[in-house]
Order: C-alpha cells, then sequence, then structure tokens
C-alpha cells in the first residue's frame, strides 16, 4: 500500500454521520406531506384552471388598468400601484427615521455592551411580529386606508433597519473622532464631520435594499385593509377574476423590477 | 460656491455638495407620494388601538385567565403543521434552486443566452409575493397544508436561486480549472472544486431562509393555506382574546426560532 492508499483510508468517516442526518430531514419533510389534504375535485381539474387562468391573465382588463369606464380613477391599477410605492416609500422613510435612535441605544461603541443588549433586544422583540398581525390592530385605530400601510411598514422596519444601522455604527472607525476632540471640535461638529461621513453610505445603502422588500410587502398589506394593491388582489383571486388578477400581476411584476433596478444601481453607486 | 485664496496666491473651490440634490430629490418624492396618502382624520380614532389591545391580551367575557392560556394548548396541531411546511417548503425549494442557480452563474456557463433568460425568469418569480402564490395554490388544491407548501416551496426557490447564483459567481475558480485541465470532467471539477466551497454558504441560507418562512407561513393561513394563520382568521371578528393568545405563542416560536437560526449560522462560519 503506497501512502497517498493510506491517507485516502484514514479519510474521516463523515459520511455516516451526513447520511443519519440527511434521512431525519428527509423523513420530515415526508412526514409534512402526512397531513397535507388535497381537494380532489379541483385537483383533478387543474389543467383546465391552468388553461383557464392564463388565457384570461393574458387578457389584460385595459379598463381597470387606467381605471376608465365602470371604475373610477381611485379604483385603477395604475393609481393603486402607485398607492402601494408610495406606502412602501413613506414607510420606509418612517422606519429609518424612527430606527436611528433605537440604533445608536444597541449599538455596543456608544452605550456600552451592557445597554447595547437591551436595545437589541428590542429590536427583537419589534422585528418578531409578523407585518400583517401588527397591520391587523393598527388598522383599528386608523381604519382602512393607505395611512395604516404607512404606520405598519415603519414600525416593522425598526427592527430590521435598527439592528443594520446598530453594526454599522459599532464598525465606525474611532480615530477621526479622537482628532476632532483633538482639535477642539464640538459636538455637533463631532457628529457631523466624525460621525456622518463614516455611516451614512452604509445607512443609506441598508435603507434602499429595505426599500425593495417593503414595496414588495406593500403589496400585500391590503389584505388586511392597509391599502394599495393588496385589497382588490385577494378579492380577484378568491373571485376567480383572473382577467383583474393578470392586470394586476403585471402592476406588481413591473413596479418591482424598477424599484429593484433602482435601488441596486444606487447601492452599487454607494459601496 | 466659495472660494478660498491661499497665501501663496493658490485658490481652491469648495465643491458642491451633492447632499442638496438628494435632499432635493428625497422632498419632491416624500410631496409627491403624500398626495397618495389620504389623511382622514374621521376614521382615525386612537382610543381603539387601547381597547383593541386590552381585547386581545385579556380573557373575553366569561373566560377566565386558564382558558386564555388554556387555548395555547390547542393550538399544538396547527403550530406544527406551520412549522412542517416551512420546513418541507424549504428543503424542496431550496434544492429545487440549485441547478437553476447554478445555469444563472456567469462563471459556469458562460453564455448569454443561458443565464439572461433563467435570470429573467427568477426575477419574475421573485416578484410574487407569497401571498398571492397561496391564494391561487388555495384554488388548485383546496385550503389546507398543501396549499400552503406549495407556496413557501416557490417563495423560497425564488429568493434561494438569486442568493445562490450571487455566491457560485463569488467562488474561486482557479481549483475548478486545475482540475480540468488535470482531465477532470465538468461534473467531476464542479464537485470537487465548487462544491465544497458554496455548500456551507447555502446551507447557511437556508437557515436563514427557514426562520423567514415561519414568520410568512404564520400568517399565510389568512388565506386558507393552514397552519397558525387560520387560527387567527377564524377567530379575528369575536374572539380576540384567542387571537391574542396565539400571537403570544406565535412571538415565543419566532423568537425560537431565530435564536436557534442565529446559533447555527454562527457555527457554520
Amino acid at each position: 500500500m503506497t501512502n497517498l492508499e493510506k491517507v485516502l483510508k484514514n479519510k474521516p468517516k463523515t459520511w455516516i454521520i451526513n447520511s443519519i442526518f440527511t434521512l431525519i430531514v428527509l423523513i420530515a419533510v415526508i412526514f409534512s406531506f402526512k397531513g397535507s389534504s388535497i381537494n380532489m375535485l379541483r385537483f383533478n381539474s387543474i389543467g383546465i384552471t391552468i388553461r383557464i387562468m392564463v388565457t384570461q391573465m393574458a387578457d389584460l382588463n385595459i379598463d381597470f388598468l387606467f381605471g376608465r369606464g365602470v371604475y373610477s380613477f381611485q379604483e385603477g391599477v395604475v393609481f393603486l400601484t402607485l398607492e402601494t410605492l408610495a406606502i412602501g416609500f413613506l414607510g420606509t422613510l418612517i422606519g429609518a427615521i424612527l430606527a436611528l435612535p433605537f440604533s445608536f441605544i444597541a449599538a455596543k461603541n456608544v452605550v456600552g455592551s451592557k445597554f447595547a443588549k437591551i436595545g437589541e433586544t428590542i429590536l427583537v422583540i419589534i422585528r418578531v411580529f409578523p407585518e400583517v398581525v401588527l397591520a391587523l390592530v393598527i388598522v383599528k385605530g386608523f381604519g382602512m386606508n393607505a395611512l395604516t400601510g404607512v404606520l405598519t411598514i415603519g414600525i416593522h422596519s425598526i427592527g430590521m433597519l435598527g439592528k443594520l444601522f446598530s453594526e454599522a455604527i459599532d464598525n465606525m472607525d474611532k480615530g477621526p473622532l479622537e482628532a476632532l476632540d483633538a482639535v477642539g471640535a464640538n459636538t455637533y461638529q463631532k457628529i457631523r464631520y466624525g460621525i456622518i461621513p463614516q455611516i451614512a453610505a452604509d445607512l443609506s445603502s441598508v435603507t434602499l435594499y429595505r426599500l425593495d422588500i417593503n414595496v414588495r410587502s406593500a403589496t400585500v398589506l391590503g389584505i388586511v385593509g392597509a391599502g394599495g394593491l393588496g385589497s382588490s388582489m385577494i378579492l380577484a383571486a378568491e373571485n376567480s377574476n383572473w382577467d383583474i388578477l393578470g392586470t394586476i400581476m403585471l402592476a406588481i411584476i413591473i413596479m418591482v423590477l424598477i424599484v429593484d433596478a433602482i435601488s441596486s444601481h444606487l447601492r452599487a453607486k454607494l459601496v | 460656491m466659495t472660494k478660498f485664496t491661499l497665501k501663496s496666491g493658490s485658490s481652491i473651490t469648495k465643491p458642491f455638495n451633492k447632499v442638496w440634490i438628494i435632499l432635493g430629490v428625497l422632498l419632491i418624492l416624500i410631496v409627491t407620494f403624500s398626495f397618495f396618502i389620504r389623511f382622514e382624520p374621521s376614521l382615525i380614532n386612537l382610543s381603539e388601538l387601547g381597547v383593541i389591545l386590552e381585547k386581545m391580551f385579556t380573557p373575553k367575557g366569561e373566560r377566565t385567565w386558564g382558558d386564555y392560556f388554556g387555548f395555547v394548548f390547542t393550538l399544538w396541531e396547527p403550530l406544527v403543521s406551520t412549522l412542517e411546511m416551512s420546513l418541507a417548503g424549504t428543503i424542496i425549494g431550496s434544492l429545487m434552486a440549485v441547478p437553476v442557480a447554478i445555469l444563472a452563474a456567469k462563471n459556469i456557463f458562460k453564455s448569454k443566452f443561458v443565464y439572461l433568460p433563467i435570470r429573467f425568469f427568477m426575477n419574475l418569480i421573485r416578484t410574487i409575493p407569497a401571498m398571492i402564490l397561496a391564494v391561487v395554490a388555495v384554488y388548485f388544491v383546496g385550503i389546507g397544508v398543501l396549499s400552503g407548501l406549495i407556496a413557501i416551496t416557490l417563495f423560497t426557490f425564488g429568493i434561494m436561486s438569486k442568493m445562490l447564483y450571487e455566491v457560485i459567481e463569488t467562488v474561486d475558480m482557479s481549483p475548478f480549472e486545475a482540475l480540468e485541465s488535470s482531465g477532470a470532467t465538468k461534473t467531476q471539477a464542479f464537485r470537487y472544486a465548487v462544491f465544497p466551497q458554496i455548500f456551507p454558504v447555502f446551507l447557511s441560507y437556508l437557515i436563514y431562509i427557514f426562520e423567514i418562512n415561519v414568520r410568512a407561513s404564520a400568517v399565510l393561513g389568512y388565506v386558507g393555506a393552514g397552519g397558525i394563520g387560520m387560527v387567527i382568521k377564524d377567530n379575528i371578528l369575536y374572539n380576540y382574546d384567542r387571537v391574542g393568545a396565539t400571537v403570544i405563542l406565535l412571538f415565543f416560536v419566532i423568537l425560537a426560532v431565530q435564536f436557534m437560526s442565529n446559533y447555527l449560522r454562527g457555527k457554520l462560519q
């Protein structure tokens, strides 16, 4: 036996553990299918349903798109899409502004590691609640309109933005601050020339990324009455108005692709 | 623009700060978008917020605190199905994403005609919200866990394929070329040069997406896709206390999943 073969034989036997682990996961996956029932009546007609759906979806409802004819302008897809965009944009802005104080509380180099733990915990708690649940509560206080959507997205964004902001602040270099101290800068000057130039790019990049996510989630918040495309979309899907659903989906796809392109273009410029 | 003249005679002009342009654009966007948010004071009733929170977190009418927390124990079944559909959806969706991500990576398939259409298709799937996937799935296979599973699978596929192809593109290709030049086939070279580099990242993403999916699947039931969300939907009109109890349970479950996910991902790095 050559030396090479010996080494090959002594290779750690990781495949045993790996296959056991794979088997456990596989069983879990199969098990999860056990509890799932299937409506055979609908399942059998799946081919026909898909054909009807696709042909009707492709047949866009132009009146509905521009809010003409039987639809008022405020029911039209163009208006609702802009409203969704507005919810995502203003929600992100509010979220970013509200996240700033939280992120300073959660940053280790600002308040010390003990207080930072408290700030982090607050952010985790905010992050945990799903948006739809949050919207269900807020809608009671602010009514069924877009304002609810803006507030929901704003509050929900605090959690994620606060965490990423605090990481950016943690990574800050203390050197410039000490240098400003040495030349006798006051607090405002320290923040303006020592902190802002360091974190502005990171913060904007994170916020732009969040804008991308928020515009996506603004499209579904309408399900619980928080404005935007969601309510018409869910209504169309439940009543199988595929032409309306197709029109809405087209609008969502175009909107998300544009926001995605702008957001990633600006982020690439920032880095 | 301010101009500084130095003692030596040369002068410096302070460059125009671009921040003002950015702030201007931002202001225009804020004003424009504000037109779409109709502010109707008649709809706002802040006292309702307190009322609903009280209704959610105290037992309703005749019920005692024992009933309030007792309800949590009846949620075992929907909770398990929520977790199951997230797990199965994450794994199936991620596995489906692997071949597509490889096709979309610029460094493996160098032809534009392969990766551009695939990327477009991926972006298309990613734009459809999980909630809508669930609604359409419910239409196809009926109310239940299976619709949620289908929605989560497609949703996972969308995120995973994008994240994965970006990882594959950052892979160090020199081992791959070394193996190919020593006579390995493309498959062998991929298995021994690229796979070890992306597998830990893949697992880490898998755990992260599982975390996202638990959060998403918890509310998918709202449109009939099974799990905890259906309990919320069933009780939202009359039994706010039950919604509250469900939300509390959901809070701890998501928190636990988040901690587990952070711990496992920390170990992988």
